[in-house]
């Protein structure tokens, strides 16, 4: 390749957001074989601007090509032109392994055979480093931040692309690992490749980067060649003049109290932080990411647990709760608006008063007048665009959101307030507006605390700065020297890297939370069971009472594969009871003695039209019409049992007992229809884990934007989700005509809540992405052997119902807290 | 400025009044008001007073059902343990009644039965994070064998204090409609104008969020069972006062209709927003729909198609416009 061929190139590109304006005009270019530094604060636009060159954003105007071609906004296309990017959270699907993820994370032509997956996937790890610490079946879940990053870098390397963008790569990285990723690139470009360095870490670009562009509020500040830059020079490109953002006046000096003191105080990311915060001031928290400031913060919000000493007005306090801190007039504006800040779908008003109540009750009951009378004054005083208090809070833009929630979290009338990232997603006008009600705040006496990654917020708001660096504070600024430059300075030239941080765990914990354990677990369980009940009473392990549980097994175990393989991808399906009683009606018309068979062959492929027409209403009900997948099978519950009413009002219709015997005959004790359901287990099991479709499936229900990024469709994979779940009620069905013998409308019905059981017990999870075939097949048997041994150790018969709910709850606390306690956080 | 804050405050007095009257729980009154007339016409031997008021009863029963429904709904749950809770308080009821001789006795112990049911419900889902289906699905297994055992597999004779109380009426009312409306109303006004109420519905639609915000979200969660239990208990009272005996199976058929109650009524599975009062109006719906079907000469089959007919088109209404924005 050409040294100078430009393998990326941006021409002037704008991107608009609502009310924001991300990207002005902006023209970036990647030659092949060299490193491209991107450099900015945080809403400079970077991860903006890549989002365009990856097709994940459509730009407002501008063009963007990819070694020559065109892009449009399409993140599998430029996949295709050969960009891969490596974003800050990586695009991973949790409840997979890591070889699985490597496996979906490559386009269709370079996947290996799934044979030696986890072979292939070590070597791949290897080639990162020969002594990782990643297993390739470990489930992302258990993965710390550093690791998971580790596979995404590998995953995008892999993929041997022409352009890789690597956003704030070192951020999670040890240094021995950033040495590592730094060899990497250097090969990347040694082979005519290009890459995207986002960092703002000065120093790591200029030890890796040739060029570096400098981009601040959304506009480029040109393009250097990046041994000529000083370090000093690099930040004042990025700070910039920086006049176009007007701070209110500052408290200046004077005798104040102090509200809230720490001294010692430790939690988790931070540890013996000693700071105080005086009436009327504003403390800023600088530092990079993840290095205590939030988490500090949070646990004097109460969210997290701190330890040490704390003081608010000279009185030692405790605060052990978000219930506590606010009890003790602290109050916090969360970071995280979207997760923590607003209730989406409640209206402004209900956003506004949520969090002083108190102000409008009259004899304890909220007093609409005085709610409408409040609600209307801040939205005046907060100048908050909405065409009224009743409008749901999700349809505002960010900046109004931010005002309606820091106008909630004011009207507390707090002594302490809590301020996390107060204008992130917040337009400049709007931000202006919220310096000047946090500033005013802090002069009508409240003591501020301000976190931002902002450097130019926190230096232009705060009276006093604390950076933090690995959990501590290093350095604190007052007065005049709170300045930007310095702030950053200080902040953007910190080199530490973090330490190696993994939680310990005990590897029970580690092994309950695995795939295996299920299984083991209920295995075990039926064996004990069935040993207790034959010591008990011989009669158990008899022949004949083994085939009759081995028979109940095989309908309730196919049944169950049909709910499990919906559960995969998060559906549920309610209606499989009713459709295996249609099912049995149906044959009851057409598969009866004498019938002939042409008559016979129309049975059997009704019998399978139907259960998949089942199916395919229950598919278009979820996805057409949007309906929840608990509401839309209750309706087809209620329809299908109608319909199976309206041809049966009364059992009848009997079925072919050629039929019935096929069905009965057993090879030794075991009956074929068990056979057929093990069988069935083993070959979904080998589908599901050895199979593209089954590692589809199940990245699908783990998490679908990854799932989407790596090329699963999801519309069509629930199709086949839902009809493959009635296709499996259909063959439980068959296997139940041996049971039933005649058309029974009610026959199926028990099935519904057996079968969510049985997949429930072997393991699954209601929320998708894990199970096991196996599991289910083991469930079912569990189940049947409960039903069944309560006859045989001479219990009573409820004890069949308290046995299952108790073996039920028993098994979901186990796989709930075991897969709790492994989630690195 | 005043003048300006006043018709700022009378622009929110009309929205607010705009979004009490229009929203997606208005629908159920309208379809109600339809259903009635298109009885008249069609089936009038249905809306005559004495048919309504030997209907109003049952569909009482299911309005109180639909409270707790909606109610465990709102927290983004879901409660399988109606037919146990509701079963099984019959069942201890005329147990307690017989055995102690007090129906006054029998009244509170089992509402404090019921009530740590739903507390047990309510710490395994917040507390133990198991899926809320599944809990109460299991915890419904469980009360099931109790009926069975209390049962001992076939019906009791409720105490003759519940029979009458249960075919009361006061003013000529039912006195279980009395009592459902009284639940629907409590229920109502603690959830919309309590601060109680509205940290309920603030739960339920962001965890996290209220977490945030200082309220303690465990202490809601476990009430709301807790509140639901007791509600399937006073159904499942009502009810075996009303047909005179406590059946082993009275609330097995109350799970779906309730459900299907809360549904039609609009509340969304979404969490937080919900609306007791439309889901008590959906139960009367429901009830008036089947009686309506039954007096046209139509069987089970027909009413079970009509009902979720009637769940599908209640939900699709709703639906349609974001489902239009988005073919647009």
């Amino acid at each position: 390749m050409a040294k100078d061929k430009l393998l990326l190139e941006m021409q002037g590109v704008s991107k608009h957001f609502p009310g924001v304006r991300a990207l002005h005009d902006i023209t970036f270019d990647v030659r092949a074989g060299e490193v491209h530094g991107l450099v900015g604060e945080n809403g400079a636009g970077k991860s903006t601007l890549m989002g365009v060159a990856s097709g994940a954003l459509q730009a407002t105007e501008g063009t963007v090509r990819i070694d020559g071609t065109v892009m449009s906004a399409d993140p599998e296309y430029a996949r295709e032109l050969g960009l891969a990017i490596v974003r800050q959270e990586p695009a991973l699907m949790p409840d997979l392994s890591v070889a699985e993820n490597l496996y979906l994370g490559l386009p269709q032509s370079r996947r290996p055979s799934l044979s030696g997956l986890n072979d292939w996937a070590r070597k791949l790890l290897q080639h990162w480093s020969k002594d990782v610490s990643i297993d390739p079946r470990d489930h992302i879940t258990t993965l710390n931040p550093e690791q998971r990053f580790i596979v995404e870098i590998v995953k995008a390397l892999e993929c041997e692309p022409k352009v890789l963008v690597l956003d704030e790569p070192t951020e999670h990285l040890t240094s021995a690992d950033v040495q590592r990723l730094f060899d990497r690139v250097r090969a990347v470009t040694a082979r005519g490749a290009a890459v995207v360095y986002i960092s703002h870490r000065i120093r790591e670009v200029q030890a890796i980067a040739d060029r570096l562009t400098v981009l601040r509020d959304g506009e480029g500040q040109g393009t250097f060649n990046a041994r000529e830059l000083e370090e000093d020079q690099i930040v004042s490109l990025i700070v910039g003049g920086n006049l176009d953002q007007t701070f209110p006046e500052k408290a200046g000096e004077g005798q104040r109290r102090t509200v809230l003191a720490a001294r010692d105080f430790s939690g988790p990311g931070f540890s013996n932080v000693t700071l105080e915060v005086k009436a009327g001031e504003i403390l800023g928290l600088a530092g990079i990411d993840a290095n205590g400031q939030r988490e500090f913060m949070r646990a004097l919000a109460g969210i997290y647990r701190g330890r040490g000493h704390l003081t608010l007005d000279g009185k030692d306090i405790q605060i052990n709760s978000s219930q506590a801190a606010s009890a003790l007039s602290i109050s916090y504006l969360p970071g995280d608006r979207h997760r923590e800040g607003i209730f989406p779908d409640l209206s402004v008003r209900e956003n506004f008063s949520i969090r002083s109540p108190r102000a409008d009750t009259r004899l304890g009951f909220v007093s609409a007048a005085s709610e409408l009378r409040r609600t209307a004054d801040a939205i005046r005083q907060f100048a908050v665009k909405t065409p009224s208090g009743e409008t749901p809070i999700r349809s505002l833009s960010g900046g109004n959101q931010q005002k309606v929630v820091l106008s909630s979290v004011l009207a507390m009338r707090p002594k302490v307030l809590l301020v996390d990232e107060p204008t992130q997603g917040v337009d400049v006008g709007a931000r202006a507006e919220i310096y000047k009600v946090i500033r005013e705040a802090a002069r009508s006496g409240m003591a501020v605390i301000l976190v931002s990654s902002d450097q130019q917020e926190v230096a232009g708001l705060s009276d006093h700065v604390a950076i933090f660096s690995r959990g501590r504070v290093v350095e604190m600024l007052t007065g005049d020297r709170v300045t930007e430059d310095n702030i950053t300075a200080s902040v953007l030239k910190s080199t530490e890297q973090r330490d190696k941080h993994h939680k310990e765990l005990g590897a029970f914990w580690k092994w309950a939370a695995g795939n295996v354990a299920p299984l083991v677990m209920v295995g075990t369980a039926i064996i004990l069971l069935g040993a207790i009940a034959g010591m008990w009473n011989p009669f158990y392990l008899s022949p004949r009472s083994l085939s009759n549980i081995m028979m109940l097994s095989a309908t309730l175990a196919m049944v169950a594969y049909g709910q499990q393989f919906l559960m995969l991808v998060s559906g549920i399906d309610l209606a499989v009871g009713p459709t295996m009683g249609l099912v049995q009606i149906v044959a009851s018309f057409f598969l009866i003695k004498d019938a002939g068979i042409g008559l016979h062959g129309m049975g059997w492929v009704l019998v399978l039209a139907t259960a998949m027409a089942v199916g395919l209403i229950n598919w278009m009900l979820v996805e057409g019409l949007r309906l929840h997948p608990m509401v839309a099978t209750l309706a087809t519950y209620m329809s299908v049992q109608a319909v199976s009413l309206f041809l049966r009002p009364v059992p009848a219709g009997p079925i072919d007992p050629g039929l019935l015997d096929l069905l009965n005959m057993k090879v030794g004790i075991v009956p074929v229809t068990f056979i057929a359901a093990v069988l069935m287990a083993l070959v979904m099991e080998y589908f599901l884990f050895r199979r593209s479709l089954g590692i589809s499936m199940r990245g699908l229900g783990s998490r679908q934007e990854a799932a989407r990024t790596a090329g699963i469709r999801p519309v069509m994979v629930r199709l086949i989700a839902y009809v493959g779940c009635s296709v499996f009620a259909g063959f439980a069905a068959v296997t139940m005509f041996a049971q039933v013998g005649i058309g029974d409308p009610r026959a199926g019905l028990g099935y519904t809540l057996g079968s969510i059981a049985a997949v429930v017990i072997g393991g699954a999870s209601l929320f998708g992405g894990r199970g096991s075939f196996i599991g289910a097949l083991l469930g079912a048997i569990f189940i049947s052997q409960v039903n069944s041994v309560t006859v045989f150790l001479r219990l009573t018969q409820e004890w069949q119902q308290y046995l299952l709910g108790f073996l039920i709850l028993a098994s979901v606390a186990l796989y709930s807290k075991s897969r709790e306690k492994v989630v690195q956080a | 400025m005043t003048s300006k804050s006043k018709s700022a405050a009378g622009n929110s007095l009309s929205a607010q009044l705009k979004a009490a009257v229009l929203n997606e729980f208005s629908w159920i009154w309208g379809g109600t008001i339809v259903l009635f007339v298109v009885c008249a016409f069609v089936t009038p031997g249905v809306v005559e007073p004495s048919a309504i008021s030997s209907m109003l009863p049952f569909a009482a029963v299911l309005g109180i059902t639909a409270v707790g429904m909606t109610i465990v709904i709102q927290q983004r749950g879901l409660d399988m343990s109606l037919p146990g809770i509701m079963t099984i308080s019959g069942l201890a009821f005329a147990q307690i009644g017989f055995s102690t001789g007090s129906s006054l006795l029998a009244v509170p112990l089992t509402l404090i039965f019921a009530m740590a049911i739903g507390i047990v419900n309510g710490l395994l889902v917040a507390k133990v994070n198991i899926t809320p289906i599944v809990t109460t699905l299991a915890t419904n297994a469980i009360l099931m064998g109790g009926v069975r055992a209390i049962s001992g597999g076939s019906p009791m004779t409720a105490p003759a204090e519940l029979a009458q109380f249960s075919h009361s009426k006061l003013f000529g009312v039912p006195m279980t409609l009395i009592l459902a409306l009284l639940f629907i109303i409590v229920v109502s006004l603690v959830t919309k104008r309590t601060i109680a109420g509205r940290r309920f519905v603030a739960v339920g639609a962001n965890p996290a969020a209220a977490t945030a915000a200082g309220i303690p979200i465990l202490r809601y969660q476990v009430a709301t069972y807790a509140i639901a239990a007791i509600c399937f208990a006073v159904a499942g009272m009502l009810f075996t006062g009303f047909i005179g005996s406590a059946s082993q199976t009275a609330g097995v058929d109350y799970l779906l209709p309730a459900i299907a109650a809360v549904v039609v009524g609009g509340t969304p599975f979404t969490g937080g927003r919900g609306s007791v009062i439309a889901s008590g109006v959906a139960a009367l719906f429901m009830t008036l729909l089947g009686q309506m079907v039954l007096a046209l000469g139509a069987d089970t089959s027909v009413q079970l198609l009509v009902q979720s007919a009637v769940i599908i088109v209640a939900v699709a209404i709703r639906q349609l416009p974001a489902i239009l924005r988005h073919f647009r």
